[in-house]
């Protein structure tokens, strides 16, 4: 198809999780129902150097760009049935590395980037608590500095990989209310005071586990804050420029996938005597999906090169992660009326996709407070 | 007066924050907070931008928004400060 060729055209990194498709496909649907990170699929992921691509040389990186990685979580989302352990991989890129990588200290950064490059340990990112989602700039977790120290009291929700990870970036308050009181710390999983919580049961990406993380009189030197006090705003930006246009693009890659199923579908399965695109109701929806994802697409590169470039990019960051991960989730439930009673079954893995796709509305800032900061950078 | 074309600083506050109003009064004394030309959400991206445009080390970003009053004081400090070595991403 044209829209994938494209993207391999564009660069080299697209494929380079494809030779690992059979592992990484593996028994999806019972990985699913089990609700299980796939440890083993990691393995393969870590082999194919998908870590290492944003990480420069020296820490064992491949100093590849921005839209150079995404290409390649583009690529993963069209190999890989398995979209919980994609999103944990996106995860594992953006959570720790790349705050690491641009705002850690030179120590934090030897001693820590050559585990996340290499995968060996996992990684995730707390920001999100029980009393403040949305309302993100008011978290309300404590960070006071004692000395050398700082003693870390609070708790977070929902934090993807937290059962599987190894290192956390924790984002809590170190001065006043709202953005700028707020800091970022690294914390190894084995910090006494540190405890995670039971996977919670999902709804969809099953297999990227997420839970509550407890912090009770959690102490760590002041060598593991990344940057300066009250920076914690600034590299939360920055991050969550990122995991939008990684995260999404994996979506990218999962609904090219998808379109392909779906026109394969629909030039195969015969009714009246016809093959069902045939009929306009049909192939219209095709249509549609097939706008979709180039839509998609364009967004997605043309906001990841502005990035890139160091242009200000907020609106269009905003109206990247709400295109996708609509388009994400109406193509999936169009899969499903395509595919009939066939997308409706658990073994087809198309009911997955639908299932998969409705977090993309949540994480990330909801829709509704994109929606939001789009109306407010329009001065509404 | 610097203008939009030798000064991106002054170019980027006009086009984010006072798109399709006179930009005359913009001075390099202009009170940008006072004013709420610059509200907190506004802060917060100029920061930002600043940040990634310059390529400041996050250390040496002031994140008082005393710093980012007027032209005249956001010039001040990027002018001071070096610049990181680039990230690839
Ligand atoms: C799969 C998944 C993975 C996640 N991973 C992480 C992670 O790794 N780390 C982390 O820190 N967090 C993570 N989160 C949490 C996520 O960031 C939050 O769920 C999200 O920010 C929304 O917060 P909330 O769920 O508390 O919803 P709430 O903030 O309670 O919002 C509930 C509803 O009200 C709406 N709403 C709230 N305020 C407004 C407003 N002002 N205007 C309009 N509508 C509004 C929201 O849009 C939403 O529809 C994850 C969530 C999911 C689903």
């Amino acid at each position: 198809m044209a829209a994938e060729s494209a993207a391999e055209q564009a660069t080299d990194t697209y494929g380079i999780t494809a030779p690992y498709g059979d592992e990484l496909n593996d028994d999806v649907t019972r990985w699913d129902r089990a609700a299980e990170f796939p440890h083993e699929k990691w393995k393969p992921l870590q082999r194919s150097g998908l870590f290492t691509l944003p990480f420069a040389p020296e820490y064992g990186g491949a100093g590849r760009t921005l839209t150079e990685t995404m290409a390649a979580l583009e690529g993963l989302g069209h190999t890989s049935r398995d979209a919980g352990l994609n999103f944990s991989a996106s995860t594992q890129i953006v959570s720790v590395g790349i705050p690491l990588q641009a705002f850690g200290s030179a120590e934090l950064r030897e001693r820590y980037l050559p585990q996340v490059t290499s995968g060996q340990a996992i990684t995730a990112h707390a920001i999100t608590e029980a009393s403040h989602g949305s309302d993100v700039m008011n978290i309300r977790t404590t960070a006071v500095r004692e000395g050398d120290e700082y003693v870390i009291n609070g708790g977070k929700l929902f934090i993807t990989n937290a059962p599987v990870a190894d290192l956390f970036l924790l984002y809590v308050r170190t001065g006043k209310p709202g953005a700028f009181g707020l800091s970022t710390f690294l914390a190894e999983r084995s910090t006494p005071g540190l405890t995670i919580g039971e996977p919670l049961e999902t709804m969809g990406l099953r297999t990227s586990p997420i839970s509550e993380v407890t912090l009770k009189d959690v102490r760590l030197p002041v060598g593991n804050r990344l940057g300066s006090e009250g920076a914690g705003f600034l590299i939360m930006d920055y991050v969550m420029k990122r995991e939008v246009l990684f995260s999404f693009a994996v979506n990218l890659g999962e609904m090219t996938h998808r379109l392909k199923r779906v026109v394969e579908h629909a030039t195969t399965r015969q009714q009246f005597g016809s093959a069902i695109g045939k009929n306009q109701a049909v192939a219209h929806k095709i249509a549609d999906m097939r706008i979709a994802v180039e839509t998609a697409r364009k967004w997605l590169y043309d906001t990841g090169r502005k990035v890139e470039q160091g242009k200000d990019a907020s609106l269009d960051v905003a109206a990247t992660k709400i295109l996708v991960s609509e388009a994400n989730q109406r193509t999936a439930q169009d899969a499903i009326q395509i595919f009939g009673a066939r997308g409706y079954l658990t073994d087809t893995g198309i009911e997955r996709e639908l299932r998969n796709a409705a977090a993309g509305s949540i994480y990330s800032g909801t829709n509704e407070i994109q929606r939001n900061c789009i109306a407010a950078l329009m001065g509404l | 007066m610097s203008t939009a074309f030798n000064d991106p600083i002054r170019a980027y506050i006009v086009r984010e924050f006072l798109a399709g109003e006179d930009a005359e009064d913009l001075t390099d004394d202009f009170d940008l907070i006072e004013s709420t030309v610059v509200n907190s959400l506004g802060l917060v991206r100029l920061i930002s931008w600043i940040s990634e445009t310059y390529r400041i080390p996050v250390d040496d970003i002031p994140l008082e928004p005393a710093a980012y009053r007027t032209l005249a004081d956001i010039r001040d400090f990027v002018g001071k400060a070096a610049p990181a070595a680039p990230a690839t991403v």
